[in-house]
């Protein structure tokens, strides 16, 4: 039977691509225009050329935003992977630990990021604070708006308090997704604990973590409401993280040209990261 | 506030037109001056269009994509070719407006290079 070449189901794509296109597409384009412009707002724009991205890629400020900004993911890749593993392996196999587990875990995920920014900032403040007020009379000099490693402490403790049940749920299911044929396996080889995690239960887990990490890379390389809620960046610049050090130069300076220049710097890094993840899922996919 | 005003296109502004309303003519489009077009950028727009539309006769011509296992022992298409050679261009571009600085088309020939022996090899 000869089937008919019909092409129209292309027509189901428009509104896809005009909702990309008015979401994606247009603004990345406008701050392409703007990266290479200068402007005093009324549309006025003088064409600078390279300028704007010279000057970013040789400035002391963005370097000590980009720096923090990996710190940060990495510090809170190192904790909340590894946290969330060892949560997923304690956590009930059946029964019903399961259900409570699970909706405990799924709580922080659906605090809106705002609130919780909010939240942790009343929550750490020194003088009325539960965790502030509490650090303090334990004898720890403890001022998250002062002292940048206190403001540091409480951004980590912040994130990984949101975001480990991310993990611990994909880790769990990952877990739940091994027949038990391998673990009678092991016990009949008289494997030790660690040998069965080692062996069986991280290899298996390997694809749902991958995703674990990229999902909290993704999202910790771009966080912004959190630190702006808890610290706005501060004290000084000290939490000043990529997108909040973006935002006070596009809104607060109005500096456009040089903040569409940083944000498509910032563009190519959380590209390549995904580009690499993405080989890295698909290198797990066909091993399966 | 700040975009209701509109002037006509960002191309003819020079410093000293700063501030200065200009008479409206036949080709400007009002409801995109505030996306700043110049034709340095819509050029470079212009060819990655052409890139992909380029991509797609290809791909009609020799379906598949041609996969293979390439040097990096990734399994590339030539999307993923495209792919690669677009994103290398843009940190060779910022490399060396970062690390030398003037005449930044050698950098652009390195590129195409660099794409070459991307869609060659990798």
């Amino acid at each position: 039977m000869n089937k008919t070449v019909n092409q129209k189901a292309w027509f189901f794509v428009i509104p896809v691509f005009v909702l990309v296109a008015f979401n994606a597409i247009i603004p990345l384009m406008t701050v392409v225009n703007y990266a290479f412009q200068e402007t005093f707002g009324n549309n006025v724009f003088m064409w600078e050329g390279t300028r704007w991205f010279k000057q970013i890629l040789l400035s002391e400020r963005f370097h000590a935003a980009l720096g923090r900004q990996i710190l940060f993911t990495l510090i809170i890749l190192f904790i909340q992977i590894p946290l969330g593993i060892f949560i997923a392996l304690t956590m009930p196999k059946e029964g019903i630990g399961v259900s409570v587990c699970l909706v405990l875990m799924s709580m922080p995920l659906l605090i809106p990021w705002n609130v919780v920014g909010a939240m942790w900032n009343i929550f750490a403040l020194p003088d009325i604070g539960f965790l502030g007020h509490s650090l303090n009379a334990l004898g720890f000099d403890y001022n998250f708006t002062q002292q940048s490693g206190d403001a540091w402490f409480t951004t980590v403790l912040m994130d990984v308090w949101h975001w480990t049940s991310l993990v611990v749920l994909l880790s769990y299911a990952g877990l739940r997704s091994i027949q038990p044929a391998y673990y009678q396996a092991a016990e009949i080889d008289g494997a030790s604990r660690w040998s069965v995690f080692r062996h069986i239960e991280l290899p298996k887990m390997k694809k749902v973590l991958t995703i674990a990490i990229l999902l909290r890379f993704m999202d910790s390389f771009m966080i912004y409401t959190e630190p702006f809620v808890l610290t706005g960046g501060g004290p000084g610049n000290a939490t000043a993280f990529l997108s909040i050090d973006l935002v006070k130069m596009a809104l607060g300076q109005f500096d456009l040209g040089p903040a569409a220049a940083m944000s498509l710097i910032y563009f190519f890094i959380v590209l390549t990261v995904c580009w690499v993840f993405y080989n890295l899922m698909m290198k797990n996919e066909g091993q399966s | 506030m700040i975009f209701t005003k509109l002037y006509a296109a960002a191309e003819t502004n020079t410093w000293g037109s700063v501030g200065k309303a200009k008479e409206k003519g036949f080709f400007d489009f009002e409801f995109i001056t505030w996306m700043a077009w110049t034709w340095q950028t819509a050029a470079f727009f212009i060819f990655i269009a052409c890139c992909l539309i380029a991509m797609t006769i290809w791909e009609k011509k020799k379906p598949g994509g041609s996969p293979r296992k390439g040097i990096l022992g990734l399994d590339t298409t030539r999307g993923d070719r495209l792919f690669v050679s677009l994103l290398s261009a843009a940190y060779i571009h910022l490399g060396w407006l970062g690390l030398i600085g003037p005449m930044l088309w050698i950098a652009t020939i390195i590129s195409f290079i660099f794409a070459f022996f991307v869609f060659r090899y990798v």
